[in-house]
């Protein structure tokens, strides 16, 4: 065997790229040539070795920033398209040439070739759509979760912000908000998980959410804004808890007018 | 249910729909991270080197046809950009601290084979740091299972065969180097 035949053979072997047949015609070769046998069994060893080689597991920050670059690109993109309405008018030019009315008139025609002729097709693409859309949300929340737990507020803002993009948060989602607005250190924080809660307000487990963080906050503007809120939602069960509240010795005179007037509207 | 392929996801954001590259982020991150980490043995690096990756696919997802892997495709940018941060910092890379690493420990105890073993790791890392990037970079690509050689030849610019050549005496080379540190 030629030297650079014997190295490919080699790292095919200590690689798994080799097929049974070929496998055992060069182990036979090799008990031929136990030099030869003895390198394959140095560099199998070393090969097998360097798997050991701990790699650390990237950290979330690396998460943070691409998403945030990402979300920068997609921002002046949107921009960039949104802007000169003279660039778009001239783009659409093309509308008045003949070349046009021919590709719609053969495109109507393919279109329903295809239809006919492709209809399974088409329902792969959507389920295919479909798995696609449902990784992108999984991104999603995994993004918000991530964002959530920044030691910046900046940050936490941004990851409340993600969380009211989705049409409709999952229980995860939500569970997270309501722990920022439970457990967060900065106001804006929290008031920003309020106004994002309240895109699910028909959600039993928001409301519920909603409700038992009442007695939990002790800022004048959270309790001023969820006064406004379970007045607003006619919340009966926030009753209790406002009734709590009141009981505190030092809370704000003008949130304790506005409790007591919120109760009195939900009676 | 199905997922998009790689290479059809790449196409939608050529296209222009570019939220998509959040998803081959999220597939790829831990690869990539493990190659500029074995180039480079420093993680905050490497993560930035990662970002970087995909903020030129971005630039240059024109340039993306669909024909080959996309895993080629990136692992080709990957190169680029270790390539040019090698470059640039030279001087550092031939500075390398040893100190810096952290080494596993399969069962986390202390007996004399397990202090052992990760001794033989140390010199293995540190072997791997001596070798040669170019020929480092063969070996750590042809790591990659996903990778087929014939990628890994296009990603550094030969054939199949010149790929495993070169990985073979690489891996031969990284050999020389850590029996000679063992024996220093």
């Amino acid at each position: 065997m030629e030297k650079e035949e014997f190295e490919i053979k080699v790292i095919d072997y200590i690689r798994g790229d080799i097929n049974e047949e070929d496998k055992a015609t060069f182990e036979q070769y090799l008990k031929r040539n136990p030099k030869q046998q003895l390198e394959l069994g140095e560099l199998a060893k070393l090969w097998s070795h360097t798997n050991e080689m701990a790699v650390p597991e990237p950290s979330q920050q690396m998460d943070v920033q691409f998403f945030e670059k990402l979300n920068a690109e997609v921002a002046k993109k949107e921009v960039s398209e949104n802007r000169s309405p003279e660039g778009f008018l001239s783009k659409l030019k093309f509308l008045w040439s003949p070349q046009f009315a021919y590709s719609i008139i053969l495109l109507g025609i393919g279109l329903s070739i295809g239809y006919f002729l492709n209809s399974d097709e088409m329902d792969t693409q959507q389920v295919t759509s479909v798995a696609s859309n449902n990784e992108t949300k999984e991104v999603r929340e995994r993004l918000v979760l991530t964002l959530l737990e920044q030691p910046s507020a900046n940050k936490r803002l941004q990851g409340v912000s993600e969380a009211n993009k989705f049409d409709k948060a999952d229980k995860i989602v939500i569970k997270a908000l309501l722990q920022t607005l439970n457990r967060d250190s900065n106001v804006n924080v929290r008031l920003a998980a309020i106004e994002s809660l309240t895109n699910y307000v028909e959600n039993p487990q928001v409301r519920q959410g909603l409700v038992q963080s009442i007695p939990n906050q002790e800022s004048p503007i959270i309790q001023v804004t969820l006064a406004n809120l379970m007045a607003a939602l006619q919340e009966k069960k926030s009753i209790a808890p406002f009734k709590k509240l009141l009981q505190n010795q030092q809370l704000d005179t003008t949130v304790k007018k506005k409790i007591e007037s919120t109760i009195q509207s939900i009676i | 249910m199905q997922t998009l392929t790689d290479n059809a996801l790449m196409l939608k954001v050529k296209s222009g729909d570019i939220q998509k590259l959040g998803l081959l982020y999220e597939r790829h991150k831990k690869r990539l991270f493990g190659f500029f980490y074995n180039m480079n043995s420093d993680a905050a690096l490497s993560e930035d080197l990662v970002q970087n990756v995909f903020m030129r696919m971005l630039k240059y997802k024109h340039t993306f046809t669909g024909e080959g892997s996309f895993a080629a495709w990136m692992f080709s940018m990957a190169r680029n950009i270790s390539y040019d941060y090698f470059k640039k910092n030279k001087k550092q890379n031939s500075d390398y601290q040893i100190s810096t690493v952290e080494y596993k420990l399969d069962d986390g105890t202390n007996t004399e084979e397990a202090v052992m073993r990760k001794e033989e790791l140390k010199t293995l890392k540190k072997a791997m740091h001596k070798m040669d990037p170019d020929k480092r970079e063969v070996l750590v690509l042809s790591k990659f299972k996903e990778l087929k050689f014939s990628e890994i030849g296009k990603i550094i610019g030969c054939s199949e065969g010149a790929a495993k050549v070169k990985a073979h005496r690489a891996l031969k080379e990284l050999r020389t180097i850590y029996l000679q540190i063992e024996s220093a």
